[in-house]
């Protein structure tokens, strides 16, 4: 189906603007540099492109205008009256036609001119040429300048138009100006139209939306119609006559009793003979408005006569109301709903669509079998529980269950006793609590006391949620007492078992006492040597190849120390001395390094072998060496290309300037490229080089 | 949903800010201040159209502000009037300034003086062979040089047909051929697209009178029956001459005045 939304059609530029815009986008989204020294195929193509571009760029735009704007004889003939009503049918269709003949002209134009522009013999009359083309396309626009500014007003009033549906259920509510049609608007829906106490105070349609038996229903108010002949009603109430002429809906005719709006009974009457012929084919209800102020009882017996007879005429109902009093408003709109809904299937029923989908339905009426019957099994106990008024019976489930709602002001009395009254009267529900003491929002439940619990006592104990600053939530478990109990019993069993093997064995040793001293002996030697093995494997680290540590110096210059302080020693001169010397020196160094006390560990070297020594004392050296290299590491120098270079920014400019100075230049040789190669000039590069023979002239 | 004028209805409704008036108010002065600083910033293409557009508003700003201005040239000047009796002969003067009088008789005479068959341009700038005409090579070598192709736009009547390509010395492109001209009335200070007849003169060269040659200056003949200009003697005339006003090779149109 059709959806009605005007507010896609975009803006019409003025013509001017129109103008800017076009010759702006021709500028800009063609190429621009051209040199008289061009080919001449290549200054022709340069200028016809710019002529074409132009052209499209034109119709373009003015194609979207005439193909956005709706075609009046496409649109539903309700919104095509209304159009006509508002912008006058023929303006319109002129406007859009100019429009599109002014495309046309533009189209034949530029072909005019790019045939002219294949014969331009030079850039000056290639430049004429496409200077007048797109003048003259110009020009067609800004004749245009009216139809523009014409079709961006319409644009602009059809954009705020209500979002009305034709198709739809409608409520069509009608009568003279200042019968109330407004507020019985604003009283079933949410529109919120303008109310004023003088006449026409509403100028056009007014869409509002209400729900009826779950459907969504659109009323319509209209504006105030006066009692004339068609020819001379205006615009505001042409609107009205359109909406009532084009759309199927259920019209409500409203009449003021009391005769406040300014018109008698007798005129409101003839209006409605007037427009009657409006009313074939509709649901028609004859609203009689302003019943608080002229009561229907208190009313003139003619009056009555005279409007009973109308309903009479054209076969409709007559209903009261009022929208002061809100008395009959929603018998209104219901009765109105209902008879509409009721003809729309009926008309649905009429149709042929229907056919389609009765073929399809076949309705089985199971024909019964014989004459038992067969009733739903109660149980006993519950049979007997209904008796005795525990268990709700029957009648208390087919009730609508108002739990879980919240209170609303309006509900009815009878609701409230029905939520107070308890469906089993033997027990005391939350519910029934909740409103002794107080009602919701003054009493809240406690659930504490429906615990199950192996101690009811403890049901109202506080429990701390944090304990220690631990949660104590995560240190629940439910099978803690299981679990303990499982654990003591283990625990008793190993127990007793050990407890057994205990009472078989004999605390007397069967050995003599050098037996003893003899097993005594071994066991120190076997933990000596155990003890040994163990500092020998000490060495868990993997050994660093000779490849990678480098050649030793000399081997045997490593003793040199002990052979020095022996001789020395042997001599008689002091020795310890030098030792401390060196290792204060060495010591001095290690402090400053990182984890210089590990490396002091002094290991104790006595009863060793001297591979084991050795051992010791190169990885003690190589650990040293690796210390070192790594405290250098830190100063090291920069890279030679970043020498010089004084931060990390300077660093990144001049790599970002490297970069873009290696890049080749792999652009085309089109119009951007302004690139200057060498020239080579024939005379200078042609003929023979010989020694003596080339000369520069 | 808002429906019809709901930015009014609001304004109705719920009023404007408390501050709207003064707001708009300095909105307004603060737009001169505005639109020059702008002028000031733009360069390029939106300079030029700016400039444009600022210039055409200065001159209707202009236009009206002397509209509603005194008058000076023409206005009756009480202090001229002598107090007193005044002689007849002095009566009509009435210190009416004659200025708009005298320049209107001066247009006049101009006018008259200007013979009435002088063609509205008179001297053409001549054009050469060589403009007019592009050398094309022909043969089976492509070495003979004898054809000329037109340059210019040319007007071909409607039974011309073409001679066989051996003896077809002048080519008139197709493309260039042009069948109407715009042709403006100088009294009537309109302007009519009309046939054309036929070329009567090109001022160049009688070869190109022959071709058919429209350039700047080429008299031709129209065809008027449209405007229904009737002789002395009560007949319809249906053939005029006229001049042509600019280059139709350049602009790809014939522009021309009337010659009456």
């Amino acid at each position: 189906m059709v959806v009605y939304n005007f507010k896609k059609i975009g803006p019409v530029p003025s013509a001017t603007d129109m103008v800017d815009i076009v010759l702006t986008r021709t500028q800009r989204k063609t190429p621009t540099v051209i040199h008289p020294g061009y080919k001449i195929s290549r200054i022709r193509s340069f200028y016809m492109r710019k002529v074409k571009f132009t052209q499209q760029t034109i119709a373009e735009r003015l194609g979207n205008i005439v193909e956005h704007f709706p075609r009046l004889n496409d649109i539903h003939p309700f919104y095509a009256d209304l159009m006509n009503i508002l912008y006058d049918r023929d303006h319109y269709k002129l406007a859009l036609g100019q429009i599109n003949t002014a495309k046309g002209l533009i189209d034949s134009l530029s072909r005019d001119y790019i045939r002219l522009l294949k014969y331009g013999d030079s850039l000056y009359r290639c430049k004429q040429l496409k200077r007048a083309a797109l003048g003259r396309m110009c020009t067609i626009i800004k004749r245009q300048k009216s139809a523009f500014a014409y079709l961006e007003e319409v644009r602009k009033h059809l954009s705020r138009l209500p979002a009305l549906d034709p198709h739809t259920r409608t409520l069509l509510v009608t009568g003279y100006p200042n019968v109330g049609k407004s507020s019985f608007m604003n009283k079933v829906t949410r529109a919120n139209v303008d109310v004023q106490p003088y006449a026409f105070t509403t100028k056009s349609l007014f869409v509002g939306h209400m729900d009826h038996r779950y459907l969504r229903w659109q009323v319509i108010d209209t504006p105030g119609i006066l009692d004339k002949p068609l020819e001379e009603r205006n615009t505001i109430e042409m609107q009205a006559v359109t909406a009532l002429a084009h759309l199927q809906c259920a019209v409500l005719y409203f009449v003021d009793l009391s005769e406040q709006c300014g018109y008698t009974v007798e005129q409101q009457c003839s209006l409605f003979k007037s427009i009657k012929p409006l009313f074939a084919n509709k649901q028609l209800i004859l609203v009689v408005n302003k019943i608080d102020v002229q009561p229907w009882e208190t009313l003139e017996q003619e009056k009555k006569k005279m409007i009973e007879g109308l309903s009479e005429s054209a076969n409709c109902s007559m209903m009261l109301m009022s929208n002061v009093t809100e008395e009959g408003v929603m018998d209104v709109k219901s009765a109105a709903c209902d008879k509409l809904l009721q003809a729309r299937v009926d008309q649905r029923v009429v149709g042929k669509k229907v056919d389609d989908v009765m073929n399809r339905l076949q309705v089985f009426h199971p024909s019964a079998r014989d004459d038992e019957t067969r009733e739903a099994f109660i149980p006993e106990s519950v049979a007997q529980a209904r008796k005795e008024g525990r268990i709700g019976s029957a009648d208390h489930k087919a009730k609508k269950s108002t739990t879980g709602y919240a209170v609303t002001k309006n509900d009815g009395n009878e609701e409230m006793a029905g939520r107070n009254s308890n469906p089993d009267p033997g027990r005391k529900t939350e519910r029934d609590i909740m409103w002794e003491m107080g009602g919701p929002g003054v009493y809240s439940m406690d659930y504490r006391k429906n615990y199950d619990l192996a101690n009811p006592e403890h049901k109202f104990d506080a429990i701390p949620e944090i304990m220690d600053g631990k949660n104590i939530a995560d240190y629940v478990d439910p099978d803690i007492d299981a679990k303990l109990a499982a654990l003591e019993a283990e625990e008793d069993q190993r127990m007793a078992e050990n407890q057994a093997a205990r009472m078989g064995e004999s605390d007397e040793s069967d050995l003599d006492e050098d037996e003893e001293d003899a097993i005594t002996k071994i066991r120190t030697v076997k933990a000596v040597s155990r003890e040994k093995s163990g500092i020998n494997r000490k060495q868990n680290t993997p050994v660093m190849p000779r490849s990678v540590r480098g050649r030793q110096k000399d081997k045997h210059d490593k003793a040199v120390l002990d052979t020095i302080q022996s001789h020395l020693g042997g001599l008689g001169v002091e020795t310890e001395g030098i030792t401390k010397n060196v290792r204060g020196r060495k010591r001095e160094r290690k402090d400053r390094s990182v984890g210089g006390d590990a490396m002091d560990e002094e290991v104790d070297t006595t009863n060793m072998s001297s591979t084991q020594k050795k051992k010791i004392r190169k990885e003690k050296k190589d650990g040293e060496k690796r210390e070192q290299s790594l405290a250098r590491s830190h100063s090291r120098p920069r890279e030679p290309s970043q020498v010089g270079l004084k931060d990390e920014e300077a660093r990144k400019v001049a790599t970002k300037k490297e970069i873009t100075a290696k890049r080749a230049f792999n652009g085309l040789s089109g119009e951007g490229d302004h690139r200057k190669t060498v020239h080579l000039v024939k005379w200078m590069n042609t003929g023979k080089k010989r020694n003596g023979t080339h000369n520069k002239r | 949903m808002p429906q019809h004028e709901h930015m009014e209805r609001h304004r109705k409704l719920h009023g404007r800010r408390m501050d709207a008036e003064e707001r708009e108010r300095k909105k307004e002065a603060r737009s001169a201040h505005k639109r020059s600083e702008f002028a000031q910033k733009v360069h390029g293409i939106r300079a030029k159209l700016y400039n444009e557009k600022r210039f055409k508003e200065k001159a209707a700003m202009r236009k009206t502000i002397a509209e509603h201005n005194e008058r000076d040239n023409k206005h009756s000047n009480d202090d001229a009037v002598a107090d007193g009796a005044v002689p007849a002969y002095l009566l009509d003067r009435e210190g009416v300034s004659r200025a708009k009088v005298l320049s209107n008789t001066v247009k006049q005479k101009r006018k008259e003086k200007a013979g009435k068959w002088d063609v509205p341009i008179p001297k053409v700038k001549p054009v050469a062979d060589d403009e007019m005409f592009k050398q094309l090579k022909s043969g089976k070598k492509q070495n003979k040089a004898w054809k000329r192709m037109v340059t210019k736009v040319t007007f071909v009547g409607e039974n011309f047909t073409r001679k066989a390509p051996k003896y077809e010395r002048f080519i008139r492109p197709t493309g260039l051929r042009m069948k109407r001209a715009h042709i403006t009335h100088p009294e009537l200070k309109a302007t009519f697209h009309l046939d054309i007849i036929g070329v009567k003169k090109n001022p160049s060269s009688s070869l190109y009178t022959n071709l058919g040659v429209i350039t700047k200056g080429t008299v031709i003949e129209v065809n008027v029956s449209d405007l229904g200009l009737v002789t002395t003697t009560g007949k319809v005339v249906w053939g005029k001459f006229a001049q042509v006003t600019n280059n139709p090779e350049l602009d790809g149109c014939i522009n021309g005045v009337l010659l009456v």
